[in-house]
């Protein structure tokens, strides 16, 4: 597709967004305070798996300014429960806003106080007295597996409540015939996304109206009109879900939540203002976790490295599974990730727990497949005696292979993998780094070199879940501003900025005098939440649609005025000239006046005003497998290699992160700056899963990591220096060449670093299979490895 | 048990109603209505609540509004004067150093604590300033150039 990219797009421009951030009056849910609001409070389960025996409220409702409290058998009788799952592999289960008979996971919400302040509702929550049976609690998704284990959802008659296959002709035998197989047990850990702004949530029932409006720090507010619609049976054209300023998501504001479909139910029963905003223990407990896979994958390789084929058998930790989660198909249908293998096989299981519900975090599901794919890779470079760059390149896809169908009928849409690893090597200075490591080693300084080539679908398409498009409603107001209303919601993304780009290139309206409205179900388009990278590949280009139409209908009337085909005019310096003559023009003013007030002078069958709606579809998007299970869920491919150096203290488990260096392509970027910021975010989300971060559980469902005191986040003392570089393969497949830009930073730290760590140990014999690499579990490897060499 | 306090912030003379144990946070939030001041854990490790009293950069969710009483308050929203951005402020937007907007307030305010101090800053004193404000979106990378910047055209 042709695209001419005009300024602003792809420039540096400042965001529009950012002076409201910087002078504190960004609008976030919890600035909102309606006169007579009501706050909320959650007693919460204290043990991951018990019914629920008794709730004694009466102390709590003689409190001090406790106007109600709820408990989940009182609502149950109210409100329709959510069906979660329901498709023809996942098992549905349903949901209630506060637990009924029994308790899935440690702070589960099970009844709820309302007070006149935030204080009060805290201190009758305390009152409230919760009689418990506890049940085995369910934590290790193996054990979980077993028939005899204690069921999670007794509805869904076992606990794997999730199953795929996937296997190409001849796999036994590819692996029967080949030289060398690898064999291992690889486990991404348990992290959570922690946006610095927890959730929030305000609901107001309006009595004469019979409407109500939502405030949510969420990534997806139509879709949670729709949930709150149907759970309390209410119109959903009398809902107004609104998601002010949400301050970040990765992910974890994506779902919907119990507390979330509770507020308009209280707010409808007490016909008052409620609001709830968590705490950050809630948050670790109740917002989504992501990852914690469990991977027994099989590599079959010639002995000059060629891989040859992967059977990969997929565990996955679900958690109390509240939630339509794809992040296990989203793994099994990439393993194969940036190689030529066209030999694969996968079973994959989502197995519900005791553990608080698995959901969205940046990279879901591609995070754990390129993780566990990339530390194969260097395990079989190792094994084999090859450099892991070699053996990388070696079996990288070449870039004239593209558009590339993987094993499993996913379609890459472009890409230049050994560019991308060569550049790499050249900025670390990779062969002066081998020569380096040899002297410092003698030296007794431990260090590492780190490679991985990561990749990361992004824009996903999947039936009534992701959507697969997007819009953008753009209007023209008569005094000659453009009003842009968006259907995805932002939460830092830049959109505010980006779409104003495409749509002043499109139009020749100012970047300045162009709104861009978003976050909002009244004004809006219809549209589906943002993840999956998506406002690049889906949302941008419908606003370049709508910014096309708009330019269309611009010269339309242009052309009626001057007398000249609309084909032979340009816009430019706010008049429509012709491109032979720009004498013959007309002030874009005067389009604006005669669109809106003289439409006898319209081009005919033209409809008056200046108001048009783009969509955007995901292209080469399959809705149902082909005869052998194939199919392409994704619609753009972005990918990162990197080249990463540490040093390691043998003595204290610390690791220092010496440089990171990496080259990212994410195709055409409508705003590099706004790319660059994000992907050194990105990589250090990424630094922390791969070295701090870890949502721990006690043997009986008890979370150990529920604070930043012991989930501990990178600050600014841990930023390496980053050499951080792009090259640009557009996708040929959307008008603005751009590929999905937010998650594949986020991609790299983990394998790059364990690969820089177990490189930095191998003269110890250390073998890295479990993350994040703490200093007491780095300290544990080193003994681990020493007592192998002292009985091996 | 309440009682009435009376603050200086930004300037302006405030009073308003205090429990014993209401949490400045909250008191400037939810009582004076300035909503710039966030708040992200409650328990000091995420900044987003720093603001300056007396002269120094703290974190307002370990502080009682109480104990402020009588006292000075500067919030993000006292940092442009006459509608005129602060150097912090300017800097940040330049060098893209926000995404979510959530973390900025209090980075802003750590900053400033830092710049109030007079000195120009080395690297190093830019990150212990902000090693307490946590920034998921960022990767801190700009906001520490930004502070840099700023410091260069920061007259106190």
């Amino acid at each position: 597709m042709d695209f001419p990219i005009n300024a602003p797009i792809g420039e540096r421009v400042r965001r529009k967004e950012t002076q409201r951030f910087i002078t504190g009056t960004g609008r976030y849910v919890d600035d909102l305070l309606p006169a007579g609001t009501l706050h909320v409070s959650f007693v919460r389960s204290s043990c991951a798996h018990a019914k629920i025996k008794s709730i004694d409220v009466e102390a709590a409702r003689s409190m001090p300014g406790v106007r109600a409290v709820f408990t989940g058998k009182e609502i149950a009788q109210q409100v329709k429960p959510l069906r979660v799952g329901g498709s023809s592999v996942l098992r549905p289960v349903k949901l209630y806003p506060l637990a009924v008979e029994k308790v899935r996971y440690f702070g589960e919400p099970l009844a709820a106080v309302v007070a006149d302040n935030r204080y009060l509702a805290e201190d009758a929550a305390e009152a409230v007295q919760v009689e418990y049976e506890l049940l085995p609690a369910v934590i290790d998704p193996e054990a979980a597996m077993e028939p005899s284990a204690p069921p999670v959802h007794e509805d869904a008659g076992s606990n794997i409540v999730y199953k795929y296959h996937f296997a190409t002709d001849g796999i036994d035998k590819v692996f029967q015939d080949a030289e060398v197989v690898i064999k291992e047990r690889i486990r991404s850990h348990r992290i959570t996304a922690c946006p610095i702004e927890p959730r929030a949530y305000l609901a107001q029932y309006n009595k004469e109206e019979d409407s109500l409006t939502m405030w949510s720090a969420t990534a997806n507010p139509h879709s949670l009109r729709g949930r709150i619609a149907d759970m309390l049976n209410f119109p959903e054209g009398k809902i107004r879900v609104i998601a002010p300023d949400v301050g970040g998501s990765f992910g974890v504001k994506i779902q919907t939540y119990q507390e979330e479909l509770l507020l308009p139910y209280l707010s409808r029963e007490l016909s008052r203002p409620i609001k709830w905003c968590e705490t950050r223990v809630e948050h670790m407990r109740n917002g989504r976790h992501g990852r914690d896979q469990i991977h027994y994958i099989e590599l079959a390789l010639k002995k000059d490295g060629t891989m040859l084929g992967i059977r990969d058998k997929i565990i996955a930790d679900m958690g109390s599974t509240y939630t339509v989660d794809h992040s296990i198909q989203a793994a099994a249908l990439y393993m194969t990730g940036v190689y030529q293998i066209q030999n694969y096989a996968v079973d994959a299981f989502g197995i519900s727990t005791n553990k608080t519900t698995h959901g969205s975090l940046r990279g879901i599901g591609k995070a754990d497949a390129s993780y566990i794919l990339e530390r194969l890779v260097d395990i079989a470079a190792r094994e084999l005696k090859l450099d892991p760059i070699d053996i990388r390149m070696k079996n990288f896809i070449p870039a004239d292979a593209f558009p590339y169908r993987n094993a499993t009928g996913a379609l890459y849409d472009s890409g230049q993998y050994h560019l991308a690893m060569k550049r790499t090597a050249e900025i670390a200075g990779y062969e002066q780094l081998r020569k380096e490591q040899t002297e410092l080693r003698k030296k007794g300084i431990y260090r590492g070199i780190g490679v991985a080539l990561v990749m990361e679908p992004t824009s996903s398409s999947r039936i009534h879940a992701t959507g697969g498009y997007a819009s953008c409603r753009l209007r023209v107001d008569p005094s000659g501003a453009a009003t842009v209303f968006s259907s995805m919601g932002e939460q830092g993304q830049g959109h505010e900025t980006t779409i104003a780009q495409i749509v002043a290139s499109q139009t020749g309206i100012p970047f300045d005098k162009i709104t861009v409205i978003h976050g909002d179900t009244l004004p809006t388009p219809y549209g589906f939440g943002t993840g999956s990278s998506r406002s690049s590949v889906v949302l941008m280009p419908s606003a370049w649609v709508a910014g096309k139409l708009l330019r269309d209908k611009i010269l339309g009337i242009g052309g009626r005025l001057l007398s000249v085909a609309p084909d032979r005019l340009e816009i430019g310096d706010g008049k429509v000239f012709a491109k032979e003559n720009k004498e013959k023009s007309v002030a874009v003013m005067e389009i604006v006046r005669t669109a809106y007030g003289a439409i006898h002078l319209l081009p005919e069958n033209m409809e008056p005003g200046l108001e048009v709606t783009g969509y955007f579809i995901n292209p080469n998007i399959d809705y149902t497998p082909d005869d052998k299970g194939r199919m392409n869920t994704f619609s753009s491919y972005p990918y990162a290699a990197v080249v990463a150096v540490v040093d390691v203290d043998v003595e204290t488990g610390m690791i220092k992160i010496v440089r990171y260096c990496t080259v990212h392509d994410c195709g055409n970027m409508i705003n590099p700056q706004i790319v660059d910021t994000q992907q050194q975010g990105s990589i250090m989300q990424g630094i922390g899963a791969a070295l701090y971060e870890e949502l721990r559980y006690s043997e009986d469902g008890q979370l150990m990591s529920s604070t930043f005191m012991d989930y501990r986040l990178p600050s600014v003392e841990e930023v390496p220096e980053m050499a951080l570089e792009h090259i640009i393969t557009p996708n040929p497949f959307t008008p603005l060449g751009a590929k999905g830009a937010g998650e594949t930073g986020m991609l790299g730290p983990p394998p790059a670093l364990c690969s820089a760590v177990e490189d930095a140990l191998s003269p110890l014999g250390v073998k890295i299979r479990e993350t994040p690499l703490t200093p007491d579990r780095v300290l544990d490897l080193i003994e681990k490895a020493q007592a192998n060499r002292a009985h091996g | 048990m309440a009682k009435t306090i009376t603050l200086t912030v930004n300037g302006q003379s405030y009073s308003g109603e205090a429990e014993s144990r209401t949490l400045l946070t909250h008191f400037l939030r939810d009582t004076l209505r300035l909503t710039g001041t966030h708040m992200g854990c409650v328990v000091g490790r995420c900044g987003a609540c720093t603001v300056m009293w007396n002269g120094r950069a703290v974190k307002s969710c370990m502080v009682f509004a109480v104990q402020a009483d009588g006292d000075e308050i500067v919030t993000v929203e006292g940092l442009a004067q006459d509608k005129r951005l602060h150097p912090l402020q300017e800097a940040f937007w330049k060098n893209d150093a926000v995404e979510c907007g959530y973390c900025t307030p209090g980075m802003l305010m750590s900053a400033y604590g830092l710049l109030s101090k007079g000195d120009k800053p080395t690297d190093e004193q830019i990150k212990k300033a902000i090693s307490g404000n946590l920034c998921r979106c960022t990767g801190y990378g700009n906001i520490v150039t930004a502070i840099k910047e700023a410091a260069a055209n920061f007259t106190k």
